[in-house]
């Protein structure tokens, strides 16, 4: 499993990565692998506004669905259109796969760095 | 997990990096490292195993384990015959289901019920309920045997692999065998749960599992979860228990002929007798049938039913949700998901599998019964409204080696004729039917072995005057059994039929022929007619009684489709009460030449099922048939039947060279006039029955079951053309046959010999007909003939006795009959031979070798030839202005 150093994690398993006052957010190799195959997204739009803690799309997996939680509050500024096709990408290569950009961040949760999210995750498996 | 319960192959999947859950108490492998979607596709593509051992495995001993079964299972446990496995439901007195099981016959006093994981315990508690009744028990072998799915297009060949080569079982679903792999005793049925077409399930000892196993993924099969195996069943649209049976998201419990597959599943056969459940599944099945045509007048017995269902709109459905009409709950979704499927290109066989996958959402849904195929409907999917549709189904099995994923499509809108001109179509017809006719006459080697051309004599007079007559007749004993003719100007064609009705007898060898049947299946119906209403000749006052057993060539092993129940044969056979299958049985073949009927074997089927009627005959033939040894065997024990040859291959090879059905003991011969025999496109019946006999009764049936019975206009053009046929073989048949009978073992030896891969016994040169059989890869014989058709060569693509079906043909049937017409010589066949060689196994460009070949051999052989002859043949061609 890998957990990059550059990143910050959500209890939910997302990832997040600012760049200036924009968070980039995707989901986390830990939560791609207890998904299993993921066969479908639900991307919210731009414009949309999303709340921490709140979910603001969803994935579902062969297996399952697991909805997107916003570790932000803020306003989507740009959405990750090529994942409607190719929703394995999350499999793949879930760093690079960025699902939401977010500005206007108003609250933030309370991330982990990478080793807290691996310890975390050990004690979730 | 530590209360979970292991399966003999739990080492093995954890040490493949296998994600493990709890199923059903059992901890079990969802997934390997590849993905569920992953492994749905390679099961799909390649092959994959399954650990299956977590299943109950029952085994019901004793001397009254069928009389229990039939009181606890839904199907009709009588029907189950020896290396046959069926589906049923264990019923609960309420006719909703406990469970749904398999019961699998691999010895004769011996029962598998084989159950699901998680029910194994309540089954077993609901049996012991009914078993203090009845002398027998149920042993849990669940531990001592281990059970692997091995499941996909290649399966059969990895198994093969392991069997030395050896057949696996009957190539048709729920068939069994034992056999022993690399010295282990092997239990195998074509069963599964994946759909596919070729896929089976072994029974092993438990300390055999891991080397199955093993040695299956040596030979290439990936191992596959419950997560695929749940896909795969899904797209086939199997049911799962806990999902589309036992209670529904309310609690209630579903009916079991909601699942459309229950109506196979359930037995009402009066020898079943009463069983738990009967009662309330009767209710149902009535209820079935009334809502399957459309009456939804009365649906508490049966509300809702199972239906696939497809999403239009993106998203994804589960199980539980629930589906709306308008403002209506209709029912829910009972399972649902995405499943990835390989994209095709292309159209009906030439249809190209692409290394290109998709995915689309699927899944089953439990909704009211007035719900149909087509309808639109929403799902509720996570409060958003998500439009779907019920298709026919998501998966056709089918066209084997591939299970084919059926992508639903709209009913398209019907298409609008308008009235054209249609002079411009007129005259291309005719340029069209001349290329056509040239290509075929001139550039093509026609080996279809049930084609042949007729000489330009036969031709000629087939579309002389009587072409467009009438000529009903039929005798009437009140003139002694003159034939009374119903229309005037038909002096000549009542000369026509009585001198063929004449040729006839004397080339069959007969007593009595009728002439007026207008191709061989017809000849074949109006017989099994004829043979039904002398039968019930006695009793005019109740519905008249079909035929009871017969016994035929299974269609796999060669036999004649106008011979089947699902040809000819269908509205004349009855369906045996005891099994409720039609009541027929097949010839047993010899397990080292499944082309030949082994004659020791079948006098045990017949002294079982004393047939009334045994009819011989195949439309893949390489062997003459054993009517002499039959008919003694009948005679000797005093077995009332009828025997029947349908000689439609061959019946241009009566004789020495062949066979003389009537002197060998058949009483009925029918076939079809050009196939080997030089006619035109017809049928003919004779009989060998004497005036005095009892059965004389029985020509006279047929002679009124195929007039009036089955025609009226009896096609009086080429009924002329088949007398000039009649006169040509009877004239020419001692050097034909030969020449046939030697051409098509040296043609067969000539293929052998270029490396191909000829079917039948070395010992007789393979052939005793005119056909010869070459196998050229499984499931590629479509391929390999229309190869063959764009380099000028016409064969046509068959399944041997192992295979499928015909999508998964792997053989080339061909026959000599019309290239020696055309006067090839053994040196002809051997060039042929060695230019087909380079087109299967090269893939070599031989059309215009062929094209050459073929224009070297025009003018026909075997026919009328001379000055006196040709001279009133001109006279005739001239006349009818050709």
């Amino acid at each position: 499993m890998n957990y990059p150093a550059e990143l910050k994690y959500s209890k939910s398993h997302e990832w997040v990565k600012m760049q200036g006052d924009v968070a980039v957010i995707g989901i986390s190799d830990f939560a791609q692998d207890a998904l299993g195959d993921v066969v479908f997204i639900n991307l919210p739009g731009v414009g949309d506004s999303v709340d921490m803690g709140a979910a603001f799309g969803d994935v579902e997996s062969v297996k399952a669905v697991s909805d997107l939680v916003s570790p932000v509050s803020g306003e989507i500024i740009e959405v990750n259109e090529a994942l409607a096709d190719a929703p394995e990408m999350l499999n793949s290569d879930p760093y690079g796969s960025w699902i939401i950009k977010v500005s206007g961040i108003t609250s933030t949760e309370d991330l982990l760095d990478a080793a807290a999210y691996e310890a975390f995750c050990a004690e979730e498996a | 997990m530590g209360e979970l319960k292991r399966t003999q192959l739990y080492d093995i999947h954890v040490s493949s990096g296998a994600t493990m859950v709890d199923f059903g108490g059992w901890e079990m492998p969802v997934q390997y490292p590849t993905g569920i979607v992953a492994e749905h596709l390679y099961t799909r593509h390649v092959c994959s195993l399954f650990d299956v051992s977590h299943m109950g495995r029952l085994l019901i001993e004793g001397p009254d384990r069928i009389k229990f079964l039939q009181h606890v299972v839904s199907s009709n446990v009588m029907g189950l015959d020896l290396n046959k496995a069926q589906y049923c439901i264990i019923p609960d007195e309420d006719g909703s289901a406990i469970d749904d099981a398999y019961l699998y016959c691999f010895e004769d006093d011996r029962l598998l019920l084989v159950v699901n994981a998680s029910n194994t315990d309540k089954d077993i508690a609901h049996l012991n309920k009914y078993l203090k009744d009845y002398d027998c028990t149920i042993t849990n072998i669940t531990a001592e045997y281990a059970s692997i799915a091995v499941q996909g297009p290649k399966s059969k060949d990895m198994l093969m692999e392991l069997a030395g080569g050896a057949a696996l079982t009957e190539p048709v679903k729920n068939a069994l065998n034992t056999l022993t792999m690399e010295g282990r005793k092997v239990l195998i049925a074509k069963t599964g749960y994946t759909g596919e077409p070729l896929g089976y399930e072994v029974f092993i000892k438990s300390a055999d599992a891991e080397w199955m196993w093993n040695r299956l993924i040596e030979l290439g099969a990936k191992p596959a979860g419950l997560g695929a195996r749940d896909t795969l069943r899904l797209e086939a649209g199997m049911p799962l228990y806990g999902h589309e049976m036992g209670l529904d998201p309310n609690g209630v419990p579903m009916p079991i002929f909601a699942v459309s597959l229950a109506r196979f599943a359930v037995s009402f056969s009066p020898q079943k007798g009463d069983y738990v459940g009967r009662e309330f599944l009767a209710k149902q099945y009535e209820a079935f049938k009334r809502v399957n045509n459309r009456d939804f007048s009365d649906l508490a017995a049966l509300p809702r039913r199972i239906m696939p269902i497809t999403l239009l709109d993106k998203g994804v459905m589960r199980g539980g949700m629930a589906v709306y009409q308008g403002e209506k709950q209709v029912g829910w979704v009972t399972s649902g998901t995405m499943v990835p499927y390989y994209v095709t290109e292309g159209e009906g066989l030439q249809t190209e599998i692409l290394d290109e996958t998709a995915k689309r959402a699927i899944g089953m849904s439990y909704i009211d019964c007035n719900i149909l195929e087509d309808d639109v409907v929403e799902v509720d999917v996570r409060g958003k409204r998500l439009k779907a549709v019920i298709p026919p189904y998501h998966m056709r099995v089918d066209a084997p080696p591939f299970a084919r994923p059926i992508l639903y499509r709209p009913k398209e809108a019907e298409k609008a004729v308008f009235a054209e001109d249609n002079m411009p179509k007129a005259t291309a017809l005719l340029k069209k039917a001349l290329d056509n006719h040239l290509w075929r006459q001139r550039r093509c080697i026609n080996l279809i072995p049930s084609e042949n051309t007729p000489s330009r004599a036969v031709q000629m007079l087939c579309a002389s005057d009587p072409a467009f007559r009438y000529a009903e007749h039929r005798k009437v004993k009140s003139f002694y059994d003159s034939d009374i003719f119903y229309y005037q100007g038909t002096k000549f064609i009542d000369e026509v039929e009585r001198n063929l009705v004449e040729q006839m007898r004397q080339y069959l060898g007969c007593r009595e022929v009728e002439t007026r049947v207008i191709s061989g299946q017809m000849s074949n119906a109006a017989t099994f007619s004829a043979l039904v209403d002398w039968k019930n000749r006695l009793d005019r006052k109740h519905d008249a009684k079909r035929l009871g057993y017969v016994l035929n060539n299974h269609i796999i092993k060669g036999g004649h489709l106008s011979a089947q129940p699902m040809g000819a044969l269908r509205d004349y056979i009855a369906v045996d009460p005891v099994t409720e299958r039609s009541a027929v049985v097949n010839f047993p073949v010899c397990p080292d030449n499944t082309y030949k009927i082994d004659v020791e074997e079948t006098k045990k089927v017949i002294e079982k099922y004393r047939p009334e009627l045994i009819i011989f005959g195949k439309s893949m033939v390489l062997h003459k048939e054993p009517v002499a040894a039959i008919r003694k065997f009948v005679d000797e024990q005093g077995i009332p039947t009828t025997i029947m040859y349908d000689m439609a291959h061959v019946l241009g090879l009566i004789g020495d060279s062949f066979q003389k059905p009537f002197e060998e003991g058949a009483e009925i011969v029918t076939g079809s006039t050009h196939k080997t025999f030089f006619g035109s496109q017809r049928g003919v019946i004779g009989v060998n029955y004497k005036k005095d006999e009892l059965k004389y009764g029985l020509w006279e049936t047929i002679e009124s079951r195929a007039f009036p019975g089955s025609v009226s206009n009896h096609h009086l053009g080429s009924q002329l053309g088949l007398l000039m046929a009649a006169y040509e073989m009877n004239q020419f048949k001692a050097e034909y046959q030969k020449a046939i009978i030697d051409s098509a073992k040296h043609f067969a030896k000539c293929l052998k010999a270029e490396g191909l891969n000829v079917a039948g016994d070395p010992a007789i040169d393979y052939t005793e007909t005119h056909q010869v059989i070459v196998s050229v890869g499984y499931g590629i014989g479509p391929e390999i003939a229309e190869r063959l058709e764009q380099n000028n060569v016409i064969v046509n693509y068959q399944a041997t006795p192992d295979e499928e079906g015909f999508t998964a043909s792997g053989a080339l049937r061909m026959g000599v009959s019309e290239m020696v017409r055309f006067g090839f010589t053994f040196d002809d066949f051997k060039k042929l031979a060695s230019l087909m060689a380079d087109c299967i196994l090269r893939n070599k460009d031989i059309s215009e070798d062929v094209a050459r070949l073929r224009s070297e051999h025009l003018e026909m052989q075997y026919c009328f030839k001379g000055k006196e002859f040709e001279a009133a043949l001109a006279g005739l061609i001239e006349n009818l202005g050709v």
